[in-house]
């Protein structure tokens, strides 16, 4: 068995005349729970695509669960699970029909993984009854559905695209429980991909941030956060230029203060003793949350950032 | 099988200060305001857990550091308890808290123009409540 439910080498795709994913090398270990961030049109799709043998890499390899991602057998497919931002579900099933076809699909593919109880609990916080058609549901309770029917199904490696967007928070809540338990009782490896740093926060156990296509860093959420940090800067005169400064991220001006994001330069004197030598009066510097350190991390490779720098 | 403590924590998302640190935290303040009591059962992993949304790997990861720093002793099979308290800071580290703690609260109290010994009564009143806790 390979210790790396995901194996992508060089892996890159061209996708709609754009590079989507651009030799992009990822390993991730088995178990806990992997988020990804990263910008809008990152790549996160497009290497889920690769993965699940929707799209053939355009170069490089990517395998899943140690196979080949353009060789995978319906049993192996049946070992991986995977809910699409959407919730792309037929319109025309009613939700009993789709939870038995569900059930027999998994049950015989996966060696009767599946877990009834764990789908009860997951729909019991939707508002949701076996004879209505999927067609009838609203959002919020389609994506109920789907995520129960994914957890039920006790996947070896589950890929969740944004699973709460548009859920309310007792949904979210309930979704984000069964994740753990999917985690830690099956020993599922769960790969979800999401913009609410609060609940990656939370759950994750690894942080890994993609930009155009490429793996940008990983590691603990909390290890992440340690090597950002926060400075702010009094400089009696003009500001100098400070965004070629090595580990900055991140410059604003704020009521005549600089703030200044750095990455690895949380050492401290050394950080400081530049901006004192560029002619700062005052530095102080302090660590920051999740949410703020990823947003800077990224805002550095922005699109929009780029073009006003 | 021992019924836990209830343990009223509360963790915020958003803060810099990791959620591990913040059970630890947490955890201690309460064992050092009385609230826990030297003996008394901690939750469960999962049960901590899911008392604060939070994944048990995180839960599970700062009852380990506790248990290291002296805070928790684990006892096999039955799970974690609060451990015996002893003083675990070095004489010099007490005084310089101590210091510190004595200036803050100078600077709070020194505009409130109480004569001394008023303010003295209050502190000695306050401190009286937990005199009744060990003082080894």
């Amino acid at each position: 068995m390979s210790d790396y439910v995901i194996d992508t080498d060089g892996l890159c795709l061209r996708y709609k005349g754009k590079l989507a994913l651009d030799r992009l090398s990822l390993r991730l270990p088995r178990g806990g729970i992997h988020a990804f961030v990263g910008a809008n049109g990152a790549g996160k799709s497009s290497l889920f695509r690769v993965l699940l043998g929707f799209e053939p890499p355009s170069a490089g390899s990517a395998r899943v669960l140690g196979h080949d991602c353009r060789r995978l057998t319906p049993a192996l497919r049946g070992r991986i699970g995977f809910v699409n931002e959407e919730h792309t579900l037929p319109g025309w099933m009613r939700v009993r029909e789709l939870m038995r076809m569900q059930q027999r699909h998994y049950t015989q593919a996966g060696g009767g993984l599946w877990n009834d109880a764990r789908y009860e609990e997951v729909l019991s916080h939707f508002n949701v009854l076996p004879d209505q058609r999927v067609v009838q549901l609203s959002r919020g309770e389609r994506a109920g559905l789907n995520l129960a029917l994914a957890l039920a199904q006790g996947p070896e490696l589950l890929i969740l695209d944004e699973p709460t967007l548009g859920l309310d928070v007792v949904a979210k809540r309930a979704f984000l429980e069964a994740m753990l338990q999917a985690s830690i009782d099956d020993g599922s490896t769960i790969v979800y991909c999401s913009h609410q740093m609060d609940e990656i926060e939370r759950v994750a156990d690894n942080l890994v941030i993609l930009e155009r296509g490429q793996l940008r860093y990983m590691s603990g959420p909390d290890d992440f956060c340690g090597r950002v940090q926060l400075w702010v800067v009094e400089f009696p005169f003009k500001a100098p230029e400070l965004r070629d400064l090595p580990g900055v991220l991140q410059v604003q001006q704020l009521d005549g203060l600089t703030h200044v994001v750095t990455f690895d330069q949380q050492d401290g004197a050394g950080f400081e003793a530049r901006l004192k030598l560029l002619g700062a009066r005052r530095v102080q510097s302090m660590p920051l949350g999740l949410d703020r350190a990823v947003n800077a991390f990224l805002s550095h490779g922005h699109a929009g950032a780029r073009r006003a720098a | 099988m021992h019924r836990c403590a209830p343990l009223m924590l509360q963790i915020v998302t958003g803060d810099p200060r990791p959620i591990i640190r913040q059970i630890g935290d947490g955890i201690k303040r309460l064992v050092a305001g009385g609230e826990l009591q030297p003996g008394d059962a901690l939750p469960s992993v999962r049960g901590l857990a899911q008392q604060l949304s939070v994944n048990p790997n995180t839960v599970a990861k700062a009852y380990a550091e506790l248990t290291a720093e002296g805070w928790l002793l684990s006892r096999a099979g039955l799970g974690l308890f609060v451990a015996e308290q002893r003083q675990r800071l070095s004489d010099a580290e007490r005084e310089r808290r101590l210091t510190d703690a004595v200036d803050r609260f100078v600077g709070d109290v020194i505009g409130l123009d109480y004569p001394s010994d008023t303010v003295l009564d209050r502190v000695a009143g306050e401190l009286s409540h937990y005199s009744s806790k060990k003082t080894a």
